[in-house]
């Protein structure tokens, strides 16, 4: 917008204030006069509207003229030697000019406007305000002394703010930071007591606009010695080249109403800021207050220029410390989680070994580990509920197995409810297809920041509504930017992650390795043992049989020899090979159960349980049995062979090991929804009930050791002592169990679970 | 008619037990013994010890224990079989194991029955009539 007469200008409002060109305003603060000189014949060109009341002459009197009106030779002369980009080794220029019956003291402040044209600022002094080169040498030598002692960053904010205050003389001098956004937060300060501090106040990037800051980074210096004035125009030749005058360097320069206003509802009289700079981008402020009218000199304003400047080489290589400090702690944390993998027999239990560790690695407040469909938490985390149904939510969600949001509400609603908490997450996926996940936390930001300012500011709402700018609105105002959103995830913390990531997949990768091996070797003894089995059963057999045989034909060729003594000797000869076969069968079928393929199929047992009960009533029909199925057993998945023995078993107990007249036995299930779920198998639970002399306590878990026997050989029938042992064994290759209960004398349940039909 | 039974058993007992039996039940079948399967195919080729006869007479039947010392039981089955003159003899395998793999691979290698040794002089007494009856009253034996 081309504009050189300040008096036409559009009013500039909150939406458009970032499109107001603050470097043209066309008009300079009452403080100083300017003056534009053409370099070639040191012509006058424009002036500001003030220079009658400033040095006595108008800008009628200037114009058109040669500068040898205001300055002497020899000043024109050092001008005019000086480099273009040099006048900063000239200036300021001690400039007297008579006017009104006395002299002023002026300092002359030249910049280049650009090729052809220079700009000659004239600043009033006075001659106690004046410092010589010791004494800058002495305030900045004091100063850099004190900056050697202090090692954080913090801290040099805070002893640059005091030293600042106690140069300049201002009411109040902060450091304002900025983030990544533009938003301020003011990280230092040092005040006049009776002022009410602004410490730890967050404000948004509005309430200093994107062109504001742009200014800022090429001229580190603006004052503002009175809020209160009046702007002067310029005037003289219309628009060198038909150009809007720029005033991006000039020290008088009249600022944007908008910025008045601001400083206004602040109640500051006075300001001037100092830019810091790191790595070529405005880093932050220095900025100074004054409640009244306050001016400072040009030679303290640049020893606070080079004060600032200090801080910004400062800032590059604190900042830069502190985040290698930083990164080296986590680069420690992750070290020893990934130490903990290497040494854990599972994943899970090392990542969760030392919650601390797991947090610090990206500084999360909550994190939580999902591995096998289980959730593990640490910290500060929500309602299973929500996790469960996050976690289905994330399931498509990942991208190069990350999802990162620092504003995780925004993107997913339910999580508003829990902004304190989950604001910021850092999901990591280990394995996408089994969905073993790590989530990590971070709490909306507002939860660490809590500005304790004056509620009841000294000024009020403008009458027109106009929204003004006070510190607790501008607080406000930024909380509401940054609602629901936590503090952002750094690169270098997502590095940490996936490196994580990496060190579990290698482990996970390695273990299998390892279980391969073991895997083979177990085929490998397996194998073997199988083999053992087969011969010892085999070559065991083979003399018991020679032993039986012989036996019998003793009897035959020689029993009547012998007295009834010897007769029974040879019967219990014959009845012991007898047994020691059975020992051996039993020891064969058990071997063999732990390692043949089941042949799983849909089975109905009620057809099952109809032939194992014609069995038993043919053999035993001399005892009076009962065989009871209240009613139809449901389908269940598994090995018809082996299942129908594990039904013969516990029935056969239940009618051998019973000493009523009456003997029953009774087979049926529990009538419950789904027992217990085990990925994705229902179980249904069955019992065989009998009664019987039932099993005492004490035996509850030796009955189904092999070959125990809790009776004598002979009492309630032979037994081997491997019949639970062997129902046991069928039942969890089933992936099933067995348990019992018994009243010892009265008879036993034993119930048993069975893959439901699906 | 040809009634020359060749029996493969390296146990002493077990055929003390069979000759017993068979006796009992009135058997009158000419047996000749092996205790190894190495002997046995040596009698079938007469061979080795039995180079010397003049006429070996060729086994109506062949029964043959599997757990044999050297060559064991199942080469020799795949030998003979393999054997254009001698695959026509009928092999029943009598032995102690009841493993399924052990039937299975038997009967592959063209076994011609499988009968395992049971436990009981009664069990065995049936056993053998059993077989006996089968292959010498019900079965007509291939000829020579």
């Amino acid at each position: 917008m081309k504009n050189h007469n300040s008096s036409i200008r559009e009013p500039f409002n909150l939406t458009n204030c970032d499109y107001e060109q603050i470097h043209i305003p066309g008009a300079i603060q009452p403080h100083g006069v300017l003056l534009v000189i053409n370099r070639s014949d040191w012509q006058i060109t424009q002036v500001s509207n003030n220079t009658e009341t400033m040095i006595g002459l108008t800008p009628q009197k200037l114009l058109g003229q040669p500068l040898t009106n205001i300055l002497d030779n020899q000043q024109i002369a050092v001008i005019a030697n000086c480099l273009p980009d040099n006048y900063q080794q000239i200036n300021p220029l001690k400039v007297t000019i008579a006017t009104h019956q006395e002299n002023s003291l002026f300092n002359g402040i030249v910049h280049s406007l650009d090729n052809d044209y220079i700009i000659l600022e004239l600043e009033k002094y006075s001659e106690n305000s004046h410092i010589n080169f010791t004494q800058f040498y002495h305030v900045s030598k004091n100063i850099l002394n004190q900056i050697q002692r202090v090692s954080k960053l913090i801290d040099l904010c805070q002893l640059m703010v005091q030293e600042v205050r106690k140069l300049t003389g201002f009411d109040r001098v902060m450091i304002y930071q900025f983030d990544e956004v533009g938003a301020g937060c003011v990280i230092a300060e040092d005040c006049v007591d009776q002022l009410n501090s602004y410490l730890g106040l967050h404000y948004p990037d509005s309430d200093i606009p994107r062109q504001a800051k742009h200014l800022y980074t090429l001229n580190l210096l603006r004052m503002i010695p009175q809020v209160d004035y009046q702007p002067v125009p310029i005037v003289g030749q219309i628009g060198i080249k038909h150009k809007p005058l720029d005033l991006s360097f000039s020290v008088l320069r009249s600022v944007s109403p908008m910025h008045i206003k601001y400083l206004k509802n602040m109640g500051v009289g006075a300001s001037f800021s100092i830019s810091l700079l790191s790595q070529g981008k405005l880093w932050g402020l220095i900025a100074c207050h004054h409640q009244t009218p306050f001016f400072i000199p040009y030679e303290i304003r640049n020893i606070c220029e080079f004060l600032g400047q200090v801080l910004s080489l400062e800032i590059v290589s604190k900042e830069a410390n502190e985040l290698l400090a930083y990164k080296m702690s986590l680069q420690l944390v992750e070290s020893q989680l990934i130490n903990n993998l290497g040494q854990a027999d599972n994943i899970t239990s090392a990542l969760v070994k030392d919650p601390d560790n797991l947090l610090a690695l990206v500084n999360a407040t909550g994190a939580v580990v999902y591995t096998e469909g289980n959730l593990i938490t640490l910290g500060k985390v929500p309602s299973q509920e929500f996790l469960t149904n996050l976690i289905l939510w994330l399931d498509d969600k990942f991208q190069k197995s990350l999802f990162v949001t620092n504003a995780l509400p925004k993107v997913y609603p339910p999580a508003i409810a829990f902004k304190d908490m989950v604001s910021g997450l850092l999901a990591l996926s280990i394995t996408k297809v089994q969905k073993n996940y790590v989530l990590w936390f971070r709490p909306e930001v507002l939860q660490y920041v809590n500005w304790a300012g004056n509620p009841d500011p000294p000024k009020q709402l403008a009458e027109d509504g106009t929204i003004t700018f006070f510190p607790r609105q501008s607080f406000e105002l930024w909380q509401e930017t940054v609602r629901c959103q936590s503090q952002p995830w750094m690169p270098w913390e997502i590095e940490g992650v996936m490196e994580l990531r990496s060190a579990v997949v290698g482990i996970v990768l390695q273990k299998m390795n390892e279980l391969t091996a073991i895997n083979l070797e177990l085929e490998y003894t397996n194998r073997e043992l199988d083999a053992f089995a087969y011969i010892a059963s085999h070559d065991l057999k083979e003399p018991l049989r020679g032993i039986h045989n012989y036996s019998n034909f003793l009897l035959e060729d020689y029993g009547h020899i012998l007295d009834v003594d010897g007769v029974n000797k040879l019967h219990t000869l014959i009845k012991l090979t007898k047994r020691m076969e059975d020992l051996i069968n039993a020891l064969l079928h058990f071997s063999r159960l732990g390692r043949q393929e089941l042949n799983i199929e849909i089975l109905d047992l009620n057809l099952s349980l109809q032939s194992i009960t014609e069995m038993f009533n043919i053999t035993k029909k001399a005892e009076n049995i009962d065989i009871r199925i209240p009613q139809p057993l449901p389908l269940v998945m598994g090995d018809r062979i082996l299942l129908e023995e594990v039904l013969t078993n516990l029935i056969s107990n239940s009618l051998k090991y019973n000493d009523k007249p009456n003997k029953w036995v009774e087979i049926g299930f529990l009538d419950e929804e789904t027992l217990f779920s085990n990925n994705d198998l229902h179980f249904v639970t069955f019992y065989v009930e009998d009664n019987g002399i039932g099993i005492q306590e004490k035996h509850r878990e030796t009955i189904f050791s092999i070959f125990k026997r809790l009776h004598g050989v002979n009492k309630y029938g032979c037994g081997t002592g491997v019949g639970l042992t062997i129902v046991k064994k069928i039942l969890e290759r089933h992936q099933s169990k067995i348990w019992f209960r018994s009243i010892y004398g009265q008879g036993s349940t034993f119930y048993f679970t069975l893959p439901a039909e699906r | 008619m040809n009634n020359l039974i060749l029996f493969v058993e390296d146990s002493d007992e077990d055929f003390q037990a069979f000759s017993r039996i068979m006796k009992e039940l009135g058997i009158n079948q000419n047996v000749v013994r092996t205790c190894d399967g190495d002997e046995a195919l040596d009698y079938l080729y007469a061979r080795g010890q039995y180079e010397h006869l003049t006429a070996v007479a060729r086994p109506a039947i062949i029964f043959l224990d599997l757990n044999l010392p050297g060559t064991n039981g199942l080469e020799v089955i795949k030998e003979i079989k393999e054997d254009d003159r001698l695959k026509t003899i009928p092999i029943v395998v009598l032995t102690t194991s009841s493993r399924v793999q052990d039937i299975e691979t038997c009967y592959a290698y063209g076994a011609n029955s499988y009968v395992t040794k049971p436990m009981g002089i009664k069990e065995l007494r049936e056993m053998i009539a059993n077989c006996y009856q089968y292959w010498f009253k019900t079965v007509i034996l291939p000829s020579n």
